[in-house]
């Protein structure tokens, strides 16, 4: 499983979205506010999921709002911290 | 003050959702556990389902809430618009919660987390679950009760602990009404503790008035009670007279020979007992504690039978119909009744008496 289906399928279990499937949430539509309607505890709960499955921490606001913008920018985010 | 009316229900429990889901089952006289599993085997449950819950709140809006919570807030709803008082004002209604164990399986759920993981990678949304009064506050915003807010405990007193708080914030005039709620949920802690400690070879029905065997079987759910100071209007489910608490210790409960009792014995031989020692044999008695189980919620769902039997005029047939100790007092048929009293034995000699009486009288 490619990294986006994998964030996609993990943020449906872990932030409890039992009304969206992964088809509908697009790579680049916003996470938060109009697009898939996440609020500021699920960022903070995004923020521990992403460490816990995929090893890399987000440290602050700076790191983490350009971060958390769309399923896109937060899977280069996370391929970017990953090791090679 | 005199006493406090009972003018809303909510329920959910091991019968179902709602007053009819009780109903049924008092008129049936049972209610079959489902079987969970624990580790390699299974154990029997009488389980609640919060799926009503979506009638309510959408699922969006359900998507933070544990099912601990999910419980006590079906509750609610249900006791409120059963009481169907659109005048109510929100910021003079208070809200008293009140569990034996709380969040049981969110609270697990976070410690594991934290063991496995690390406190860094535990969830932030399961911590806030796991709060004593989590529960209480998803009630106050999603019903937007403004009024004053208060989680207590005293395990399996925590129906009375809760009702004299209730009582004194009605009879202090700090709130128009009380929506009080007992509320507990079954756990894989618990059910193995159940099994460590109480030694319950998988009953699958109780005969708790059968006080030389362990047949208890865990129970959860939830029994909310919209409580308003007395008025010229009748109580819809009757009227609470006293609530009295203590310990066998230093008092013995006061109780009336010409009232029936509502026994909350379930199954336990630790405390069984002690009904037989204190309830005099011949005292017309019930126990309706199989339809919902053994648990800290059960003394509420005894209030709620007794509530519904007061509305009625009629007291429903013990669902347990007796052991040695009370076969000439026991309630067998339905019966007319005007007033009763729910007794409540805890494991270390601790009571509570409720005594109620119809709504109209």
């Amino acid at each position: 499983m490619d990294i986006k289906a994998k964030l996609k399928q993990i943020l449906i279990e872990e932030l409890n979205l039992e009304d969206v499937t992964p088809a509908e949430i697009a790579d680049d539509a916003p996470l938060f506010g109009e697009g898939l309607g996440l609020d500021s505890l699920d960022a903070v709960e995004l923020v521990v999921v992403i460490q816990k499955h995929f090893g890399v921490e987000i440290k602050d606001m700076e790191e983490g709002r350009p971060a958390l913008q769309s399923i896109n920018t937060l899977a280069a985010f996370i391929e970017s911290k990953q090791p090679r | 003050m005199t006493a406090i009316q009972i003018n809303g229900l909510g329920l959910v429990g091991g019968f179902g959702c709602g007053q009819q889901a009780l109903l049924g089952a008092l008129e049936k006289g049972e209610v079959s556990p489902v079987a969970v599993a624990l580790r390699d085997h299974h154990i029997p449950l009488l389980q609640a389902d919060s799926a009503p819950l979506e009638n309510f709140l959408n699922k969006r809006a359900l998507r933070r809430i544990d099912h601990f919570s999910r419980l006590a807030l079906l509750g609610a709803f249900q006791a409120l618009e059963d009481a169907a008082q659109p005048a109510l004002d929100k910021s003079r209604l208070g809200l008293v919660l009140a569990s034996g164990f709380g969040p049981l399986t969110t609270t697990f759920d976070f410690l594991d987390s934290v063991i496995e993981d690390g406190d860094i990678c535990a969830s932030p949304t399961a911590f806030s679950n796991s709060v004593h009064n989590a529960a209480a506050a998803h009630i106050s915003m999603q019903l937007q009760i403004t009024g004053p807010n208060l989680t207590i405990s005293q395990f399996d007193q925590s129906l009375a602990a809760g009702l004299l708080s209730a009582w004194q914030g009605l009879a202090e005039e700090r709130v128009d009404a009380v929506l009080l709620g007992v509320v507990d949920e079954y756990c894989p802690v618990l059910g193995h503790c159940w099994e460590k400690f109480c030694e319950i070879p998988g009953a699958q029905r109780m005969t708790p008035l059968d006080f030389s065997r362990m047949t208890g079987i865990v129970g959860e759910g939830a029994a909310f009670f919209l409580l308003q100071r007395e008025t010229p209007i009748p109580a819809r489910y009757g009227r609470i007279n006293s609530v009295k608490v203590g310990n066998l210790c230093g008092s013995k409960p006061q109780l009336e020979i010409v009232r029936p009792l509502i026994l909350g014995c379930e199954g336990l031989l630790n405390n069984g007992a002690t009904y037989g020692q204190y309830v005099a044999n011949g005292q017309p008695v019930a126990c309706y504690s199989p339809l919902y189980g053994a648990s800290p919620v059960s003394p509420a769902f005894d209030l709620a039978v007794a509530a519904l039997s007061l509305q009625r005029g009629l007291l429903f047939p013990s669902s347990d119909d007796g052991g040695d100790y009370y076969q000439g007092g026991v309630i067998r048929e339905t019966r007319p009744c005007s007033a009763l009293g729910c007794l409540r034995f805890g494991n270390d000699g601790e009571y509570a008496v409720i005594h109620l009486s119809r709504g109209d009288l």
